[in-house]
């Protein structure tokens, strides 16, 4: 109620300071209501585009509507949509391309036509002859050739007839209009008037309708019918269309306006022959091609002679050609002035031409008709040459002079091109014409100078292409609108074109696949007829080919999802929403961008992006998990074998500054590679091979080195000391070969089924960029820049930062950060706290005790989800008939808000007392049914939910009969178990607002100090006389920082602060009480004092391993690291006199006694080296070490360490260096494993990296009921999720007592605990839940087995009174988990909620 | 005795595995309908009572999942 969750969101900038900062964010649409989704999914089923799972690496597909996984929050569906995809733009109809081409590839040729027809009335038409400009745009030519959408069009219209399109119309005007013209610009005017009410009629000066459409282009490529088919969807609309009725002198414009119609609409087009311009053309056996084709067209048949020359190089000199050729011509020749590059036609035309038998002659103009006996004989020609590009950008014909030849002819066509023939329209006041007889108008609203009269087509533009005609025609039938209704004719109509369109990148990797050509009838069935040529895609083709769009607008808008969806959640009105600006004021601002996997691309040596089994360690995660691509089920992508061995290999994107400028070690890669080999062998079986390629293992983390030798010694995975160079083919096999140099020197070459690269963990550039906007200093590494003693706190003030952003790092020391970031930001926050909080207002309970049950039961239908596969009335009357329900209904979506009043007003009226709600999950949607309870005035107890979507028919869906089965059994079993249901109550309990912190070291401090900042007073124990703890010890912090100065400054203000209560010397002798109420007894110099606290912080730290080995204690030489620091911070000038000094790691540490890793030791070495090469660089400085664990950032030290020369020589942990003791130095014997020599070193000093050890306070464990390990440390409450707090609740964990931690850590980790405990401090009051357990102390025979066994420490002895020895439960610390209820041997105990009666009552039941 | 008949009671702990099974729901994975789940607060909940009382009910097959 208290988190506004902004998805979609990106910061745009960041304005103001700290405590008052304005922050605006972009926020793209979600274009699906989420309030209203219900997550059903239906609008992904019926999505058609297709798009790579990201979730699951591209593993797997998803759709344009989606939920990113099925756990996601919200939990309800987007649409990813870009911009318009380029062929949508590029149509000048502004066709849905994209959309209707998903359409054909799902094989929904009807939902395809009326996307079509939404702009278009004649698909088949353009489907044939449109010379889709749209293709020409196509990104797909990017890969290979762009999608064939005219003939995937012509498909959707072979399959459906048009006119079985429902065409939606407004209600029909009075108003009449008058359209010129029946080619496409008028039928398009017609169809587009009559969807807006407004009836024309079309009046035609030829006999047949259509204009060039009819007469223009022969039937072998549109087929009349098919015309007059789609004329008749125009018609079919209430147009009327009057052939044979030209303008002339009766009838006019005038008489047309005068007569009743209110607009005339002038597409005439343009039909009249341009003359060649040359002497003899008068000549009989001279045809213009217009004039030709129109006489094939309506009589079928035109006079043609045995040697035809036909002048031009348009599609309408190549319709000539053909139809000369098919009407028997012998000869027939195209004679075109330019070359074949520069020719109009269509290449697909040209060379069907050819094929059929038409010559084409190049760069050759007409020059005379030679004329005999008044026909035409021949005719002579010039040859022609390119010059110098003309106004077309075509380069332009230039006679050769004295290059004329004649050609013998019997007939000449001219197609050199058309205007239109006006006429008829000369005179007519208010036209005026162009130039080129083109009628003027305006460019947008398609207006003539005369009111009233429109123009639009050919006769506007002059010859053009017919879906420029269409778009004309539904241009000027808005305009005619506008204009009949008065209103503005321009207004919003200007086209806004983006420059740099937003769009889907095309796919690395797109696998190329040929374009579909169409099949065409054979030659020889093409003689002497006029039968189509193209036959049109089979279904099979049409998919294919439509499948190969790539989808450039994501969402293709085809609408479907807005018909699925029966929520309501996506409309017309969600998918038309607009990106939005969101201004926030803010106190503080946290920042937890994440990282990005590092993409292996680059390295081209492990060809990630061309062997299909080189996976990266991410895509293998997803197929180990159960919701991933393959189930959980362990095969590799290539032939989905499953493997026998599976290699890793470590530090792919880490640890590499040649190939990739990544320095820093990742953190996390050794760790869940190992996780990943166990699970593998989990699931692929215990013979699995697992092998891991590594330089050094770092499981630093808590638990870590016990999981590394347990994958070793207990699974049997192989790890391998070796960098790997390459993965290499084996030809004919999907199998993988490395090459590696194994421990013993030898080169060993080994296959292996698949390969994992461990990838390690970046910023993304996106974040990187705000970074910059937000001006925070950046590493080296490019994380967020920090202070190790505030690990959180970005270089701006105010600004806070957690997670791999601020380093890499593994998900508990995230989760630490994550607390530490809200604990600073609550600080800055504190006096506004609980401001601008919400907090639920409860009405009045209804007392219902001594009443007998009254069930109501509703049974959700959810849209089709659920009543799709059960029988919901059937449920919903069988729960009629069960013992005491009193009601029962079922719901179209009982989650809906008028459900949820229904069923207020139902439990009111109908005096129910408990309710059965059979729907999705409890897990999602209990809790708003319980809102509805209480707003009824119910105990939210009184309630059970049962599951018939998600574990019902979602999952029986070939079953519906067992489904309703078993959704009935399922409704009584809830019916029995809510009619034994009491209400419960929530108690509240007051929370003491002091804290207790005990240790005074860092962590304390700073924990201590962080509380004091949330307003908090708090009580600080310290068992010795200083504050500090072992930082005192220390020189300096990885980064650089002065510890002690860092430490003296945060005593000081420890010191100073009001809200600290100080107790130095003093020990804590008892505990009494639980979270919000402690009473705690602390002793100092024999002096005991009580204090009343409401919660505990623990942060009792850790000491120094003393070593018995390697002769610490025996010879002064050999030092610990606090020992060498003691110097460093003395400034012991003796230091710098040594000639050699050695450090020897993990002494104390990954050995069998304390088989954890102390996290620190490495890096400190290694600075200490550091500081030693400063003191006196020519000091020989040795690190003889196991694996150097010098994880994050830290890795930049290890590389200066090298730089600067200090020389690290790995020790295996059965032969550990040897330690002599001479006169004149330590004589230190190790066996260098590359050399596999011993190598003897004379030292002047031993520096042993000593382990970090627990208190192991057992007494403080039994104060407080917490946990402690094996090795001594405490256990949190969970490693990931609860890393500083306690199971037992008020109790709360930082600093080394968790773990061994470098001091950032700690810090982090400080605040993490004093930012939970303000948590509940903030809220001044526990809230009991009302599920919990109670113990009849009359049963209880005081075993204790539920005092040892429960995990909250909730049961405990009482002490006093009659039942003294037995046990009571505190109803605070209860978290109702049932343990000890099902450990009673006694039946003492009972669950409320989960009472025994209840669950037996349910077996009962089934 | 047909598949149909078969009937395994099913106790779910509310937070592991009965979200494991709202999970398979939504990824659609298809499985028998002879599973009858009763969802626990913990699987440490489930008693040896429980699984005699399904068993003398007529359950071929008791799963406690946690």
């Amino acid at each position: 109620m208290n988190i506004n969750l902004l998805t979609c969101s990106e910061i745009e900038k960041v304005e103001g300071s700290k405590g008052d900062f304005q922050v605006t964010l972009n926020k793209t649409p979600r274009y699906i209501d989420a309030s209203r989704c219900t997550g059903c999914g239906d609008c992904a089923e019926v999505c058609p585009v297709v798009l790579p799972n990201e979730y699951d690496q591209g593993l797997s597909n998803r759709k344009a509507a989606y939920k990113k996984y099925a756990q996601a929050i919200p939990g309800a569906f987007a649409i990813q949509k870009a911009d318009k995809a380029p062929c949508r733009m590029a149509c000048p109809a502004g066709l849905n391309v994209q959309g209707y081409v998903q359409m054909v590839g799902q094989g929904k040729y009807k939902e395809a036509l009326s996307i079509i027809m939404k702009d278009l009335p004649l698909p088949g038409v353009l489907g044939r002859i449109c010379p889709h400009e749209c293709e020409n745009v196509c990104r797909r030519a990017e890969v290979d050739a762009p999608i064939a959408i005219r003939n995937l069009k012509r498909l959707a219209a072979d399959k459906i007839d048009p006119r079985d399109i429902g065409i939606t119309c407004d209600p029909a005007r009075d108003e009449k209009v008058a359209i010129i013209g029946s080619g496409p610009a008028g039928l398009s005017a017609a169809y587009h008037l009559a969807r807006k009410g407004v009836l024309s009629t079309i009046f035609e000066a030829l006999p047949e309708p259509g204009g060039m459409l009819r007469v223009g282009i022969p039937d072998h490529r549109l087929p009349r019918e098919i015309l007059q088919r789609e004329i008749e969807v125009i018609t079919n609309l209430g147009v009327e269309l009057k052939t044979s009725s030209p303008l002339g002198p009766e009838m006019n414009i005038d008489s047309l306006l005068n007569g009743g119609y209110k607009a005339v609409y002038l597409a005439i087009g343009a039909h009249k022959g341009i003359e060649l311009g040359i002497p003899g053309e008068n000549t009989e056996g001279v045809r213009q091609g217009g004039d030709f084709l129109r006489e094939v067209n309506l009589a079928g048949k035109a006079p043609v002679g045995k040697k035809i020359a036909i002048i031009g190089g348009g599609n309408v000199a190549i319709d000539v050609a053909r139809s000369a050729v098919r009407l028997g011509a012998e000869e027939v020749n195209i004679l075109y002035r330019r070359t074949r590059a520069e020719m109009p036609a269509w290449e697909e035309e040209i060379q069907a031409a050819e094929e059929e038998g038409a010559k084409i002659t190049y760069l050759a103009a007409p020059e005379e008709v030679l004329v005999k006996d008044n026909k035409v004989a021949g005719l002579k020609l010039i040859r022609m040459e390119l010059g110098e590009p003309d106004s077309s950008g075509r380069r332009r014909p230039v006679p050769i002079p004295g290059s004329e030849y004649d050609i013998e002819v019997d007939q000449i066509i001219p197609a050199i091109g058309l205007r239109p023939d006006i006429s008829s329209l000369k005179g007519v006041e208010g036209l005026n014409f162009t130039r080129r007889d083109t009628i003027e108008c305006d460019p947008v609203t398609c207006a003539t100078n005369r009111k009233g009269v429109f123009a639009g087509g050919d006769a506007q533009s002059g010859p053009g292409i017919a879906i420029s005609a269409i778009a004309a025609g539904r241009e000027a039938a808005e305009s005619i609108v506008r204009y009949l209704d008065g209103r503005d004719m321009a207004e919003g109509r200007e086209k806004v074109i983006k420059e740099r369109p937003d769009y889907r990148p095309i796919p690395k990797n797109q696998v190329e696949e040929a374009r579909l050509s169409m099949p065409e009838l054979p030659l020889k069935d093409r003689e002497g007829n006029f039968k189509e040529v193209e036959l049109g895609y089979e279904e099979e083709m049409g998919r294919k080919e439509a499948n190969r769009c790539l989808n450039c607008g994501y969402c293709c808008e085809c609408f479907q999802c807005v018909s699925a969806c029966g929520a309501d959640a996506v409309t017309l009105v969600t998918h038309a929403q607009k990106p939005e600006t969101v201004e926030i004021e803010a106190g503080s601002i946290v920042m937890a961008p994440g990282f990005q996997p590092f993409d292996p691309s680059r390295f081209d040596t492990y060809n990630y992006t061309n062997f299909p089994n080189v996976l990266t360690a991410m895509e293998f995660e997803r197929i180990l998990s159960a919701s991933g691509p393959t189930q959980g089920h362990l095969v590799r992508p290539s032939d989905k074998k499953e493997p026998k061995k599976i290699a890793w290999i470590q530090c792919v994107g880490s640890r590499d500054l040649n190939r990739c400028d990544h320095g820093y070690c990742s953190s996390v890669c050794c760790m869940y590679a190992l996780k990943e080999a166990v699970i593998a062998k989990e699931h692929g079986g215990s013979d699995l091979d697992c092998s891991i390629f590594f330089m050094d293992m770092r499981t630093h983390g808590k638990d870590f080195e016990r999981f590394y030798n347990d994958a070793k010694e207990k699974h049997g995975v192989r790890c391998i000391r070796s960098r790997i160079h390459s993965i290499e083919p084996i030809p004919n096999s999907d199998d993988l070969l490395i090459p590696y140099v194994g421990e013993d020197g030898r080169m060993v070459h080994e296959t292996f089924d698949m390969v994992v690269l461990s990838v390690g963990l970046e910023i993304s550039p996106e974040v990187m960029e705000l970074a910059k906007k937000l001006d925070l200093n950046m590493t080296k590494g490019g994380f967020c820049e920090t202070e190790s003693f505030h690990p959180v706190s970005s270089s701006k003030d105010g600004i806070y930062v957690c997670g791999a952003f601020q380093g890499p790092k593994d998900i508990p020391q995230s989760v630490i950060e994550a607390s530490s970031a809200a604990a600073e930001a609550g600080a800055d926050l504190s006096e506004a706290r609980n401001t601008l909080t919400k907090e639920k207002i409860v009405p009045e309970e209804r007392n219902i005790v001594g009443e007998r049950p009254r069930i109501g039961v509703f049974v959700c239908h959810c849209g089709i989800n659920i009543s799709g596969v059960v029988d919901v009335p059937a449920v919903r009357d069988y729960a009629a008939s069960l013992p005491y329900v009193e009601y029962a209904a079922d719901n179209l979506y009982t989650c809906s808000q008028d459900t949820q009043e229904a069923m207020a007003r139902v439990i009111k009226e109908k005096k129910l007392n408990r309710m059965v709600v059979a729907a999705c999950t409890p897990k999602t949607h209990e809790p708003l049914f319980q809102e509805t309870l209480i707003s009824a005035g119910l105990n939210k107890y009184l309630f059970e939910m049962t599951n018939i979507r998600n574990q019902d028919s979602w999952v029986h869906k070939d079953n519906p009969e067992m489904a309703t089965v078993k959704a009935k059994d399922l409704v009584r079993m809830a019916v029995t178990k809510v009619a034994l249901m009491e209400p419960l109550e929530e108690a509240e309990l007051d929370v003491d607002q002091e804290a207790l912190v005990l240790g005074g070291g860092i962590s304390g401090m700073v924990s201590a100090k962080s509380l004091s900042n949330q307003g908090y007073k708090v009580s600080l124990v310290e068992r010795t006389g200083v504050l500090g703890g072992q930082g005192l010890k220390l020189f300096k912090t990885w980064k650089g920082e002065d510890v002690h100065l860092k430490i003296s400054e945060l005593v000081k203000s420890v010191e100073e602060d009001e809200n600290i209560e100080l107790y130095l010397n003093t020990e804590m002798i008892k505990v009494d009480g639980f979270v919000g109420n402690f009473k705690t007894t602390l002793s100092s110099n024999g002096k005991e004092t009580e204090h009343e606290h409401g919660i505990t912080v623990i942060a009792t730290g850790g000491y120094e391993y003393q070593p018995e080995e390697y002769l610490y204690k025996k010879d002064p030489r050999v030092l610990t690291h606090q020992d060498l620091d003691k110097r460093f911070i003395e400034n012991d000038p003796g230091l710098k006199d040594f000639k050699s000094a050695v450090f020897i790691q993990c002494v104390g540490s990954r050995e069998p006694e304390r088989p954890y890793c102390s996290r620190v030791c490495c890096t400190h070495s290694i600075e200490s080296a550091l500081h030693l090469k400063e003191l006196n660089p020519d000091m020989q400085v040795f690190i003889l070490y196991r694996d150097i664990r010098t994880y994050g950032e830290r890795e930049y030290l290890y590389k200066e360490a090298r730089e600067k020369g200090v020389i690290f020589i790995r020790y295996s942990v059965d032969k550990k260096p040897q330690v002599k003791a001479m006169e004149d130095g330590l004589e230190i014997e190790v066996v260098d494993p590359i050399l596999r020599q011993p190598v003897l070193i004379n030292a002047d000093i031993l520096t042993l990296a000593s382990a970090i050890v627990p208190y192991k306070d057992e007494k403080l464990a039994n104060f407080f009921k917490i946990p402690m390990n094996e090795d001594g440390f405490f256990v949190e409450a969970h490693a990931k999720l609860g890393p500083s707090e306690f199971a037992t609740d008020g109790v709360f964990l930082c600093g080394m007592a968790h773990y061994p931690k470098p001091i950032d850590e700690s810090v982090a980790q400080a605040l993490a605990a004093s930012s939970r405990a303000v948590t509940l401090l903030a809220k001044q009051k526990v809230h009991v839940s009302g599920t919990i357990a109670n113990i009849n102390p009359l049963y209880c025979s005081g075993c204790g087995v539920c005092v040892s066994i429960c995990p909250y420490s909730a049961p405990a002895f009482i002490e006093k009174g009659p039942f003294t020895g037995r046990v009571e439960i505190n109803p605070i610390l209860c978290k109702g988990c049932g343990l000890c209820v099902a450990s009673c041997r006694s039946g003492a105990i009972n669950l409320k909620g989960f009472g025994e009666d209840q669950i037996m009552a349910m077996i009962n039941e089934m | 005795m047909s598949d149909q008949k078969i009937k395994i009671t099913t106790f779910l702990c509310n937070w592991c595995s009965y979200g494991a099974a709202d999970l398979a729901g939504v990824s659609r994975f298809q499985y028998p309908p002879n599973f009858r789940v009763i969802r626990v607060p913990c699987s440490g909940r489930v008693s040896p009572k429980f699984i005699l009382a399904a068993f003398r009910h007529g359950s071929d097959g008791v799963w406690v999942s946690g």
